[in-house]
């Protein structure tokens, strides 16, 4: 079993947790006190020195990002909690919410503080009905204990914090997208540039920043940049929350360091796969990624770079489990009326190709394919989405990254399972 | 959230201080729309047109705007449902987990199928996309409530306690 | 200013020009769909993707603007953007592109009003696979009304959402709207709210395609058999530039042609569908005369003779009257003929309209009254008072061709009038009043210059010929002047500009040439 002592996830597992009160029992906003005390610019710095990076999937520096927004601006800056987990496999924001409330907030103060914001939004799933019903008793609190308002812990920094419940929709999950949302539009994401830091929400410069990005700063500021970056490797360092789901025997949120190995999770953390079946794929970082088969699984540690070499992706750290029973030509049409579903019909080839490999698929599955159909899934993936590897140029086809998190998984199933699609086939005979 | 017989030629929320509070939290007014979507839905059950009518003047912008935005959202409804909304998660850890099953369960048990209500009313059944709690498939949300890990028995029984 | 290399080519531009307004600025084309000069930048069609030196991804080029790079670190030593519209991976893409549009469009070409002039057919035909490799089923909708004169092909539709943001940014009417999403989009407007707007028929000339249908040009024609004649509109006193469509002299429809100074793009309904009015209208092409018995037909000769008969008996009692309907030319001919003795017939209005884009409808329903006070300075606000006063005998009338009813007050004082001459192509309740009526020319039959309320002057082309024997406007007078006077006549109509510039000094540099089709302003009077 792992040595390694959570950060976020410390204190999950006692009682009262989510209060203030508990939070602040074991030194919940003593690094907000701190930072109130330096200049935004060393906030920020100290953000961009520890090299903690964007948790929701993309992996953007957190500090790097905060540092775009102007510093000549006449307008007011707005600081985003994405709080839209929605990434098939990923649960871990949604734990953060419920357990560690404060420990978001205080992140969130910090974070708002550190770019000169003085109303910030969490943007939260609609479903989440019950973590907004927490979330509204949470900043009652944080309001009476003058954490949020005028006058933060006796300084002038004011900060206003506004809940903002989504209403079913995947692609709000996209920075873009979500501001949209935010301002009472459908969540069709923006054409880039302008930047969110330059023109986001109201046309004013915004952040957008996921609910563990946030949950990392305190412990930043109480531990220090260097302890942040001495867990995990250099390029993406600091803990990290892993969700295993799926065919294993104990799926869970589990706290690791980054570049922790894949197999330690599913088969130490998660307690191995179901029924004592055989591993057979797995997503590594929600359904955006491309599959692992079970031998590169067994050997990939789950780190942004690890997996870019692999030609898949940490993104959110959503690990689905798949054991030998799986269907994969199952599982990939599962997928793929995902992203359908969740398309959110701007961009041309997302919008016509997605449908068009539900299409491909079902009519393979009631066996009506050919082998070309093979070929030509590869070709609507990479007319969708680019190759998963970049190698020619030929990505970022649609407005935001939704083509290439259709793309990617649904190619991947073929290409690495395209025995069992040819199965479904008539008349072909398959060479075992 | 229910609704019997026609709908309501006018629509007016039942705490206009709640509707002030919402709109006091935004810069702009058509910010406050999703807030006043949910609102209003969860008092009339959906959105009929009567709340696009008196939304759309709460916000100052045109009724078009309105439904272009609710027409986009899958938690937003243009049509009444049953009172007990069953929104099974069919997305790859659920469905790895029995999630069919729990379809098939209710279609078995009440008759109908994924989109449908029944005649009393009573459930409306919907497969619905990843619900981000795949650590405890499979998840139904009926109405505003999660029931995660859910097995056939417990599930059954979770039917029966809805009224 | 910097520079920029599209394909083979070196191009300065502003800085924050597009790469596709660059591009189109210099007649080299990339498909597109979702751009549209006159609307927000979406970005969302994927058709207009170029390489960009430099940037690791093909971008889209309306959303990708030439800025101004250090001098140390521009390309080649000298560019500050360097452009592929031909690379081999944009080929792909165009091609690709091209595939998911047509995946579910139903190529009923052979039936598509938009057949002819449609990007999605050209684009095909120049960028995209001759095949199709999609074994689906496709996508079918019905057709839907989305207001009383513009029908929905859903199945030709592709998503550029042109319309929608026309709707929200230019009429500001916002009645169109984007429903679901996905593949399940279309656009869409609410029963109770459909598009009623008078610039709703704007919507169908940007369709990219052929779904957003006028019903007033549906399957009425095909537009290769059309002639297409550049030219004004006459509904109002802006005077937005059209191309008028007509076969066999018969004018089919009216679209919009680009002029920045006057509503740029756009053209409002009553102007579009303004053409239908000359259809009822009861048609004259021969003159006539009075006699007891009604008017009967005569030869312009006869015409003429009695004219000037009636014109040397009148003494000094003549006047005439001028309209803001006609041409400058064709007024100015009538205030030379009647000594600049003029007045006009009481205005024709209605609402003014202002949208918050700057589209602006005239509460002036003429298209020259600006014009016609420049060639008659001299026009009298009380022209019946002055009848009385000055004993006026003889009186030309240059007909609106506006079917109106005269006031009291005008009806009165035609009467008194010993011999009414007037001039136009229909048998308005003007036209009744007159012992003799000269045929002129419907409103797009007219050549000359017309000038608009900000004083812009403008081309009207002739679209469709003159009918029957009736004659130029401007030349009817011209006739009378010259034989009363004992002159020798004006042979066309840019002499009687020539003459124009000569008495009104600030016409003295019109040409048709010098207009064109973007016309000009006056000396310094316009706003530019």
């Amino acid at each position: 079993m792992s040595s390694f002592e959570p950060v976020l996830t410390k204190h999950i597992h006692e009682e009262d947790c989510h209060t203030l009160a508990f939070y602040r029992s074991v030194g919940g906003y003593k690094a907000l006190e701190k930072v109130l005390s330096m200049k935004p610019d060393e906030v920020i710095d100290t953000v961009k020195a520890s090299n903690l990076r964007g948790r929701g999937g993309a992996g953007f520096p957190a500090g790097v990002k905060w540092s775009f927004i102007p510093n000549d601006s006449d307008k007011p800056t707005y600081l985003i909690n994405n709080a839209d987990e929605s990434e098939p496999g990923t649960f871990k924001d949604r734990l953060l919410i419920n357990k560690t409330p404060h420990q978001m907030m205080e992140g969130m103060i910090i974070a708002s503080y550190a770019i000169g914001c003085n109303l910030a939004f969490i943007y939260i799933r609609g479903e989440f009905y019950k973590e907004t019903c927490l979330l509204e008793a949470v900043l009652a609190e944080a309001y009476d204990a003058n954490l949020l308002g005028k006058g933060i812990l006796g300084s002038d920094y004011d900060l206003d914090v506004v809940i903002h419940r989504g209403a079913g929709a995947y692609i709000c999950g996209e920075e873009t997208g979500l501001i949209e949302s935010l301002e009472g539009k459908r969540g069709w994401p923006r054409i880039k540039p302008p930047f969110p830091a330059v023109e986001g929400y109201l046309k004013c410069p915004t952040v957008v920043n996921n609910v563990e990005t946030l949950c990392n700063l305190p412990h930043i500021f109480n531990q220090g940049p260097e302890w942040f970056r001495s867990i995990g490797p250099e390029q993406g360092p600091g803990p990290k929350l892993y969700c295993v789901s799926g065919c294993v025997n104990s799926p869970d949120v589990f706290e690791e360091p980054m570049g922790v190995p894949l197999k330690d999770l599913i088969y130490d953390r998660a307690g191995g796969i179901r029924n004592g079946n055989e591993l057979k794929a797995v997503f590594p970082g929600g359904s955006s990624s491309a599959i692992l088969t079970a031998e590169e699984a067994m050997n990939v540690n789950m780190d942004f770079d690890s997996l870019i070499n692999i030609k898949s992706m940490l993104g959110s750290a959503g690990i689905i489990v798949m054991d030998e029973k799986v269907d994969m030509v199952q599982a990939c049409l599962n997928i793929a009326r995902f992203y359908e579903h969740e398309s959110c019909g701007q961009c041309t080839p997302c919008r016509e190709g997605t449908t068009w490999l539900v299409k491909m698929l079902i009519r393979m599955i009631n066996g009506g394919g050919t082998e070309r159909d093979i070929e030509m899934i590869y070709e609507i993936t990479d007319n969708i989405g680019g190759l998963i590897d970049f190698s020619q140029g030929s990505f970022g086809k649609t407005i935001c990254p939704f083509g290439e998190a259709v793309a990617w998984p649904v190619r991947s199933f073929v290409e690495k399972f395209k025995d069992e699609f040819l199965s479904y086939m008539p008349n072909l005979e398959v060479v075992a | 959230m229910s609704n019997n017989g026609a709908p309501k030629q006018s629509f007016s929320f039942a705490d206009p201080d709640k509707v002030q509070n919402i709109l006091s939290q935004y810069p702009d007014k058509q910010s406050a729309l999703l807030p006043l979507l949910h609102l209003a839905q969860s008092e009339e059950g959906y959105i009929s047109s009567a709340v696009i009518d008196t939304i759309s003047e709460i916000v100052d912008c045109h009724q078009a705007l309105v439904m272009d935005c609710v027409s986009f959202y899958t938690m937003l409804y243009t049509k009444p449902h049953g009172r007990h909304i069953i929104q099974v998660c069919q997305t790859l850890s659920c469905s790895l987990n029995g999630a069919d099953g729990l379809v098939d369960h209710v279609t078995a048990k009440c008759g109908i199928k994924p989109g449908e209500t029944t005649d009393d009313n009573r459930f409306t059944l919907m497969k619905v996309e990843c619900l981000g709690s795949c650590g405890t498939a499979p998840v139904v949300q009926v109405n505003n409530d999660y029931h995660e890990s859910l097995t056939l028995e417990e599930f059954e029984k979770l039917l029966e306690s809805l009224k | 200013m910097p520079i920029v290399k599209i394909d083979d080519t070196d191009f300065t531009v502003e800085k924050g020009t597009s790469v596709l307004q660059a591009a189109l600025a210099n007649d080299i084309e990339i498909p597109h769909y979702c751009y549209h000069p006159a609307l927000e930048i979406v970005g969302s069609c994927r058709m207009c993707l170029v390489k960009v030196e430099g940037m690791p991804k093909l971008q889209v080029s309306c959303n990708t603007f030439v800025g101004d790079v250090p001098s140390d670190k521009k390309i080649d030593g000298k560019y500050d953007m360097v452009v592929s519209t031909q690379d081999e991976l944009v080929q792909q893409e165009q091609k690709n592109m091209l595939e998911f549009l047509l995946l579910n469009h139903p190529l009923d070409c052979p039936v598509c009003d938009q057949a002819g002039e449609c990007d999605l057919q050209d684009y095909a035909f120049k960028y995209g696979n001759a095949h199709s490799r999609f074994e689906e089923d496709k996508r079918v909708r019905p057709n839907e009304y989305l207001g009383s004169q513009i029908v929905i092909n859903h199945n030709r539709c592709i998503l550029c959402s042109r319309c929608v943001r026309f709707t929200r940014e230019i009429s500001g009417s916002s009645e169109l709207f984007v429903e679901a999403r996905g593949y399940n989009s279309k656009i869409s407007v609410l029963e109770e709210k459909p598009l009623d707007n008078l610039l709703a028929g704007n919507v169908a000339d940007i369709c990219p395609v052929g779904a957003l249908l006028s019903t007033d040009y549906i399957h009425k024609n095909r537009i290769w058999n059309l002639d297409k004649q550049p030219s004004i509109c006459q509904d109002c006193s802006v005077g937005c530039n059209v191309d008028v469509f007509h076969q066999k002299d018969q004018i089919l429809r009216l679209t919009p042609r680009e002029n920045h100074s006057v509503n740029k793009f756009f053209m409002c309904d009553k102007g579009r569908y303004g053409f239908h009015r000359f259809e009822e209208i009861e048609r004259l092409t021969v003159p006539m005369i009075m006699s007891e018995g009604g008017f009967i037909e005569t030869t312009w000769d006869e015409a003429i003779e009695k004219t000037v008969d009636e014109l040397n008996g009148a003494g000094k009692g003549i006047a005439g009257i001028a309209s803001p309907f006609h041409t400058n030319e064709a007024n100015f001919m009538l205030g030379r003929l009647v000594n600049g003795n003029v007045g006009t017939l009481p205005p024709i209005t209605s609402e003014e309209i202002n949208y918050p884009s700057g589209f602006r409808i005239s509460g002036d329903r003429s298209p020259n009254r600006h014009g016609m006070n420049d060639v008659c300075p001299s026009i009298v606000d009380d022209f019946a008072s002055a009848v009385e006063r000055k004993d006026i005998r003889f009186l030309y009338l240059l007909d609106d061709g506006i079917d109106r009813e005269l006031n009291e007050l005008w009806k009165g004082m035609l009467e008194k009038i010993d011999f009414v001459v007037v001039q136009s192509y229909a048998m308005t309740d003007v036209s009744k009043c007159a012992d003799i009526v000269l045929p002129g020319q419907a409103p797009f039959e007219r050549e000359g210059t017309i000038t608009n309320d900000m004083g812009r002057v403008q081309w009207l082309r002739p679209s469709v010929t003159t009918k029957g024997e009736s004659r130029p406007d401007w030349e009817i007078p011209m006739l009378i002047q010259s034989k009363h006077a004992g002159v020798e006549g004006l042979t066309d109509v840019s002499s009687v500009m020539n003459e124009m510039g000569k008495d009104f000094a600030a016409y003295s540099d019109i040409t048709f040439f010098r207009l064109g089709d973007q016309g000009l302003p006056l000396n310094g009077k316009a706003e530019e």
